[in-house]
């Protein structure tokens, strides 16, 4: 599972490394606009470091149609991996890309911090609070694929209880939403979410009927 | 010792496989591929084929039924048994922005028991383009990559959905050659699909017939070409009936009929008192046609 896994980060690095390219351009040109009109006092020193995570995100949405556009589960399977091991790699694969943009994030941060000047932790929660928010988005890719996949395989009820899972996780993301006055709890919350939902998405993988698709 | 060759597995085994898709049911399908053995598997499009190899391969599960690979049982949670197991299919879910060289480095980091060397030797027979990357490859070019992929760890069973579909005749007959080499010691087993109906003269020992989900004849090649006959005979009068008879033309007293019972016809028309009778041998190739043409509800032989 890890030389799959390792492989498609390798495969998709290109894609990360031009996503934290086009943040980190997006986050010198807020800094540098903010400082030109507010001096360096006005920089929102957390604003570049949720760029790169919104990168991850998105390169981890990239990631997961690019694999099933190449059915990339029928050369794993080529190999003796077991269900759960392919189900593993499609969720770490987001988990890992977001986990980068979090790091390109904290690098970020510390930069502005440097340039402006000054540092908050309340910057480095409400970082987390990001990755967590946007961790659980990148995590919904794999549980709507199998949600529909099992309704393409006629398992109904298994379908249904993904697309349940899904409503649950928006209601529960929503309910943490509203704790915003406590970042570091929310971003825990927010992690909490994202664990809850590699559950049924392991589930309905292990309950696969045809991994052709 | 008892000087008892000591009982192999079937390098397949089917028991009443089954597969429901909204309006088409694959099976029960029960089939034996025996170590030694290259069976060709033909059906007109949609008749299973696919189905069915996925299923020996595990990529779908059956309803009902299951699937032996030299003994072992095909479940994705026990998935040692594709260690026995090449399966060149449709797809292959290469890393398309990748080299030939790179995926085959990838496939043999997962594949315990790869050989390097005897994925070069394939590539440079098969004359793959190594550095190129896949998604630039033609589709005959990804064929020869799946086959070398497939072939690289050395399995003993080979599942080729249209091997050849793609491939220009020159690599076309290496491919064949390849999979012919590969049975030459009687432990290997090539099941395999085509479209390509005179690759069964040059491969197959055994032929299944597949036909909207059944599998209505399992027959060696040699008894296929030796029972099937086209014969030609003039006969007065206007009763002619024949027993295995799937065609029949006929202006006035001249008759043509392709038989798939050649001795039992040839002594009817002797009874019958028929002149000027004509027997030709049919094409393995030719025969398949009729098969699959006019679905004649042939007799199941063997399985």
């Amino acid at each position: 599972m890890w030389n799959a896994l390792r492989a498609e980060l390798i495969y998709f690095r290109g894609y990360m490394f031009g996503g934290l390219g086009i943040a980190t351009g997006v986050s010198g040109l807020l800094v540098a606009l903010t400082w030109f009109k507010r001096g360096a006092d006005g920089i929102p020193t957390f604003l570049p470091g949720m760029f790169p995570i919104i990168a991850g995100m998105v390169v981890s949405f990239i990631a997961l149609a690019l694999r099933s556009e190449e059915r990339r589960a029928r050369l794993l399977l080529a190999a003796p991996m077991t269900p759960r091991q392919l189900a593993g790699v499609m969720i770490l694969l987001p988990v890992c890309l977001v986990a980068w943009g979090v790091l390109g994030g904290a690098l970020l941060l510390g930069l502005t911090s440097l340039l402006a000047g000054q540092f908050e932790l309340g910057d480095l929660t409400m970082v987390a609070r990001f990755a967590g928010q946007f961790l659980v988005y990148a995590l919904m890719g794999p549980l709507v694929q199998e949600a529909v996949a099992a309704r393409r395989q006629g398992r109904s009820r298994a379908g249904l209880a993904g697309w349940a899972n899904l409503v649950a996780v928006l209601l529960l993301l929503t309910s943490v939403y509203w704790l915003d006055g406590r970042p570091g709890l929310n971003a825990g919350l927010q992690l909490l979410v994202a664990a809850f939902m590699v559950v049924p998405t392991l589930v309905l993988y292990q309950g696969r009927t045809d991994f052709t698709r | 010792m008892n000087g008892q060759e000591p009982k192999t597995n079937p390098a397949a085994l089917l028991s009443g496989l089954t597969k429901r898709f909204p309006g088409f049911q694959l099976g029960p399908i029960d089939l034996a591929l025996e170590p030694g053995t290259v069976l060709a598997l033909v059906g007109p499009n949609g008749a299973g084929k696919t189905t069915t190899l996925n299923c020996i391969a595990g990529l779908t599960l059956p309803d009902a039924g299951g699937t032996e690979v030299f003994g072992a049982e095909v479940h994705p949670a026990r998935p040692e048994y594709r260690l026995d197991v090449g399966y060149v299919g449709e797809e292959s879910g290469f890393f398309e922005g990748w080299s030939a060289r790179r995926n085959l480095d990838f496939v043999a980091s997962l594949m315990p028991g790869w050989s390097h060397d005897r994925a070069r030797r394939l590539a440079e027979r098969f004359a793959l383009p190594l550095d190129k990357p896949v998604s630039g490859l033609s589709r005959g070019n990804q064929t020869k990559l799946a086959l070398v992929a497939a072939l690289g760890h050395g399995p003993r069973l080979l599942l080729l959905d249209e091997p050849t579909a793609g491939l220009d005749p020159v690599v076309r007959a290496e491919v064949l050659d390849v999979l012919w080499e590969i049975t030459e010691d009687g432990k290997h087993a090539v099941l395999y699909s085509t479209h390509v109906l005179s690759d069964i003269n040059r491969l197959a020992d055994e032929l299944a017939f597949l036909r909207d989900g059944q599998l209505v004849l399992r027959t060696g090649r040699d008894e296929l070409s030796e029972a099937w006959r086209r014969i030609s005979f003039r006969l007065q009068g206007d009763e002619c009936d024949l027993d295995g008879i799937v065609e029949h033309r006929r202006v006035r007293t001249e008759h043509q009929v392709i038989t798939r019972d050649a001795a039992a016809t040839e002594r009817q028309l002797a009874e019958l008192g028929a002149e000027s009778v004509e027997v030709s041998r049919m094409s393995v190739d030719e025969i398949a046609v009729q098969i699959l043409k006019e679905g004649h509800d042939v007799e199941r032989t063997a399985s």
